[in-house]
């Protein structure tokens, strides 16, 4: 098989599924800038409801910082300067009904677990209940371990507009890979 | 105090706290690569203030404007650190005025403005739509 034929076969099946761009490697703050500028200019130029395009942009802004902030593979430098880059996936695209952002990334069996109690926590809860839980965590000062953003989750919650999907799959014995969709 | 003034980026808003005249202006869109980093120097900067405030109250409100468009959830995070000692020194006999102003339309703002506004008894909370 050529290259051609082989990343056409890619683009095209990605294409099929509403794909308007997707990432797999290490993403860092000036990645996750340049992707969101892609992805509102695109919803501009498709006269995306601004409401609509508010939620698809926060809930992918969610999405990318806990990819940069909790992927188990991150590079750091060694000076602590903010320069970190996280490996990660990244899909947004638009089925038949809604837009979706995917994300993925390698955890923890621990951080898993832990996750894993919050979207059934969350996935349990009604849009007020939601709503109320997120004023609740504004309030509250900032848990252990977590960058001061305990509640990206419950905004990805609150902006989505069906329930969340979710899920972990093993790699070893230390580690599991995460991914979850939101649409909107 | 000095005045504290930042331009917007494309990631940050707007700062302008002109501490003289009473009055504190934020702006734009907030997801800065590091919101603790970002906000950490306002928020010191607002305590220095509000000491200052609560040592003599003066008889004109403290006016805060913010005019946001977007931000994520840690600059929320540090809104509502914002808010709680406006609310504070609202209480230790400070006057505290806050506009929540948001465009036309914009259901996420208008939304965070209800339910910001639900945190301040002793300061006023105002809701100020614009076209």
């Amino acid at each position: 098989m050529s290259i051609a034929t082989q990343y056409f076969d890619v683009h095209r099946r990605m294409r099929d599924q509403g794909v308007i761009f997707s990432f797999v490697g290490y993403v860092s703050e000036g990645i996750l800038f340049s992707l969101g500028e892609a992805l509102k200019q695109k919803m501009r130029l498709e006269e995306t409801d601004a409401n609509v395009t508010k939620r698809v942009f926060s809930i992918f802004v969610e999405q990318v910082q806990n990819i940069i902030r909790y992927s188990a593979e991150r590079l750091q430098a060694e000076s602590g300067t903010p320069t970190e880059m996280s490996s990660g996936l990244i899909t947004v695209g638009h089925d038949a009904t809604h837009f979706f952002v995917v994300c993925g990334n390698i955890v923890g069996r621990a951080e898993g677990e832990d996750l894993r109690g919050r979207l059934d926590e969350l996935a349990r809860m009604d849009p007020d209940t939601i709503k109320s839980y997120y004023r609740e965590k504004l309030r509250e000062p900032p848990e252990e371990g977590s960058r001061g953003a305990s509640i990206g989750l419950i905004e990805i919650a609150r902006r989505s507009t069906r329930p969340i999907e979710f899920g972990l799959t093993e790699i070893d014995a230390d580690r599991a890979f995460f991914c979850l969709k939101a649409y909107i | 105090m000095d005045r504290l003034r930042l331009p917007q980026t494309e990631r940050s808003p707007l700062v302008d706290f002109d501490f003289d005249r009473q009055r504190l202006r934020l702006e734009g869109e907030s997801y800065p690569e590091d919101a603790a980093a970002f906000f950490g120097p306002l928020i010191a900067a607002l305590d220095r203030y509000l000491e200052r405030l609560r040592a003599e109250p003066p008889a004109a409100p403290l006016v805060v404007d913010l005019r946001l468009a977007y931000f994520n959830s840690s600059s929320a995070k540090a809104f509502m650190n914002i808010f709680q000692r406006l609310e504070a020194a609202a209480r230790d006999g400070v006057k505290v005025q806050v506009n929540w102003h948001y465009q036309t339309d914009d259901e996420t703002m208008m939304e965070f403005g209800e339910d910001f506004r639900e945190d301040f008894q002793a300061a006023r909370f105002e809701l100020c739509v614009f076209d």
